[in-house]
This record gives structure tokens, sequence and C-alpha cells, in this order.
């Protein structure tokens, strides 16, 4: 059962709505940049060598730094061009709060979703697919057929169907959304010809 | 039971993205906030770019954790996805983003429970061993450092069409499973020899083929020829230390 988060997306909102107003080239080029160099020089990160980290000590100094980052620098909307912060507490909050459990998919094809700690025995939820990728109109169902068919797949991602019914399904027009629920047709066929109806999408 | 015939379930992953660098708009805020008001998996995504707004690995990696962090406790995210992208290459395959990833799944891992998941781009396209390669070192390293869910493959950095395939994520799946319960400096041994494999020929990487080229498109089933590339493939990665 999911808790109630300590924030929800209107507060956040809210937050931009009353933020302080920074231009976004500032953001980017100067605010984003300098603070991050300052918590790497502040809590000494340096990753040397290894590509997956042993050291407690090493994964403890960037988890602080990334939290010290959100909270002290906070985050910007584009729209309002405004940056809005959370405390310390409300991240904790937060990821207290965020469930640990989730179930993707339907009936006997049904993937179980929860925490691996470190590299535990038990394999992560692999889920498969173009990842947006553009894919054709006419090798959609098939290419999405090919993962469906996959046994070691527990769950698929679609591509980006580049037509719909002929027409280039571009973004902001209504084929994106034509386009979109096209996708998520041939993608059912797919599970079904598969045998995996219930696969999560 | 589906909310729209033929839409999205509750059960599916409904996904958004943050942009670069620790930006959102009021389209990606409408969005999350009706999902997460239905009662939908809410799955949001950040791409960190790796040589970009950030910087380098360390930077990138405390922007990834503080992006991380925000799915959770600003934007009613459960689950989030990651995928730091190389600047020059467009892929999340080299030795620096997989170092950024893994850094990132270790630290979050260590202080939190939260779901994490990666997406795999790589350079090179369907078809090749080094397709076949590059997905194999990114799911060692995310299996490795703790993630709950990896999503691919998006060959050819993701841009062609018709490029990608079921094999390429039977080998995300495979290598998965094949590294799970090893120590961390077996680990690191293997990622280092395999990436070894790959990392110096991403100015020259294979295109590859089509989805029609490499598959019996009438049972979606992939041909010999690329069975065989597959095969090789494994055997390389065997050399580099992991038993399948």
């Amino acid at each position: 059962m999911a808790a109630t988060r300590p924030l929800t997306v209107t507060d956040v909102y809210e937050r931009f709505v009353k933020g302080k107003k920074v231009p976004e080239s500032e953001w980017d080029y100067t605010i984003i940049p300098q603070n991050l160099t300052a918590l790497k020089e502040k809590y000494h990160i340096d990753f040397g060598d290894e590509i997956v980290p042993e050291d407690p000590e090493v994964k403890d100094a960037l988890f602080q730094a990334g939290l010290e980052m959100l909270v002290e620098t906070g985050f910007y909307c584009q729209d309002l061009g405004r940056v809005m912060k959370v405390t310390e507490e409300e991240v904790w909050e937060g990821i207290k709060k965020t469930p640990k459990k989730l179930i993707l998919g339907e009936g006997r094809d049904i993937a179980r979703f929860y925490p691996r700690q470190g590299n535990s025995p038990v394999k992560p939820i692999i889920q498969g697919g173009p990842t947006g990728s553009p894919v054709s109109e006419d090798m959609f169902i098939k290419i999405m057929q090919s993962y469906a068919q996959e046994a070691v797949i527990d769950d698929l991602v679609d591509g980006v169907m580049n037509t719909v019914e002929g027409k280039p399904s571009k973004s902001g027009t209504p084929y994106e959304i034509r386009a979109t629920m096209q996708e998520l047709r041939m993608t059912k066929e797919a599970r079904t010809r598969a045998g995996r109806p219930g696969l999560g999408v | 039971m589906g909310l729209i015939p033929n839409g999205m379930k509750r059960s599916d992953l409904h996904e958004a993205s943050q942009m670069n660098e620790m930006k959102v708009n009021n389209s990606f805020l409408n969005t999350v906030s009706g999902w997460h008001i239905s009662g939908d998996n809410v799955m949001i995504e950040q791409m960190p770019i790796f040589g970009g707004y950030a910087g380098g690995a360390e930077e990138t990696a405390i922007c990834d954790v503080a992006t991380t962090l925000a799915t959770f406790a600003a934007f009613n995210g459960d689950i989030h996805l990651d995928g730091p992208i190389h600047i020059r290459w467009g892929n999340t395959t080299a030795k620096d983003t997989i170092r950024v990833a893994a850094h990132v799944a270790c630290a979050m891992d260590y202080n939190t429970d939260v779901l994490l998941a990666n997406q795999y781009y790589t350079v090179s396209g369907s078809g090749t061993e080094m397709c076949l390669l590059e997905t194999a070192a990114q799911a060692i390293a995310d299996t490795a450092s703790g993630r709950e869910l990896l999503s691919g493959v998006a060959c050819s950095r993701g841009v062609a069409e018709n490029r990608t395939t079921g094999l390429e994520a039977r080998m995300m799946g495979e290598a998965s499973s094949a590294i799970c319960g090893t120590d961390v400096e077996t680990t690191n041994k293997i990622l280092n020899r395999l990436i070894d494999q790959y990392e110096n020929k991403f100015a020259t990487a294979p295109p590859g083929k089509t989805f029609p080229e490499l598959y019996d498109i009438d049972r979606s089933v992939p041909c010999d020829e690329y069975l065989a590339v597959y095969e090789k493939a494994l055997a390389t990665i065997s050399k580099c230390g992991l038993d399948f």
C-alpha cells in the first residue's frame, strides 16, 4: 500500500511560482556547474579507476553531495523561470513514503518489483524494447513481438512509431497522441501473439 | 481492469522525463500529477549528460543523485529511470557513463531502498557483436551496483529506424543473470576486460542491420546468422571472465 507523500506535485508547483526568478542560461552555465564542482571538492569525491565502487565512504560521500545539491540548489521550472527548493527532511520523508514493492503487468504475466541490495543473487526486472527508438508502422507489431517472445524479459518498453496511417507522428500535433494510442494497441497485439497478454508496458 | 480500452493500465509504467540538468517544465508537472492521482505506477526518467552542463564524471554523478532524489521527494515518482549519456558518443555504454551510473546506483542503494532503473543506448547497431558487448557491459555494472530494472536496448544511439530487436534484450538479461551475486572486485575485472573490447571503436562503430534483415519476420525470431553473432559475443564475454 502506498503512503501519502510529504509533497504533492501541486505543492511543488506552488513553490516554483513563489521561487526565485533565474535566467535559464545562468542556471545552465553558472549555477549547475559551479555548485557541482564545489560539492565535488567539499566531499573529496574522486572515482579513480574503479567502475563499480566498493568503499562505503565513496558511496556515502556521493550520496551526501547529491542530497546537498538538491536541497541547496533546488530545481528549475523552464516555463516559470523560477527555482523551488525542498528540505532534507522532505527528501527523507519522500524516500520513506515511496513504495518499495510494485507489480507490473497482469495475470500470469506479472513481474514483482522489489529492492535488491547490492549485487543480490536475484536478477533485476528485464524491460525489453526499442526504448524510444524509431520504429516503422509496418514493423511495429513484429518488433515488439520479438521482445515479448524472449523468456528473459519481464516487461516491455515501446519504440516510437514514426508515422500513423502514413502521416508523421509529429510532437505537439494530434498525430502524436494518435500514434501513441496505436503503439499501445499494436503492443497489445504483439503480447497476445507471443502468448503473454498480461506483460506490463 | 484498464482505465481506457487499449490504453495503459495502472500496472504499466507511466514514464515522464525531467530535463537536463535539474529542470522540469509545466507539462511534466501536469502529467505526473495526473498519473499519481490516478494511482498509476510512475517512472521518472533523467539522463544526465557526461561532459555537458554538469562536467566530468564526479560532477555528473552528484547531479544524477540529486535528480534521482527529486523523483521521490518532489515529483511523486515510484521508480527512477537513469541513463547517464556521453556527450561525444551519445551512448550509455562508454566506460565513463557506466562508471557514473554504477557509482550513483551504489550511493543510492547504500543509503536508501528506493527502486532504481537504467536504460541502454549503444553506439553500434543491431546485429553486431559490438552492440551485444556494449549491452552486456552495462548490464553487468547495473546488476552489480544494485539496480532493480534494466530497460533496453536502443541500438545505434536510439536514432535509427527498425534497428532494434529482441536479441539485444536477451543479452541484457543473460549478462545480468550471469553476474548476479558476484563480488565487486571480480565484477570490475570482468568489466575492464569487456569494455576494452569495444571502447576504442566508437568512432568506427558498425551500423548493423535492420530488423527484417536480422529476423524471420513471419515468426519474429532471429535468423541463424544473427544467432551465430550472438554465440560469438557470448564466447567473447566468457573469455573476459563471465560464466554463462
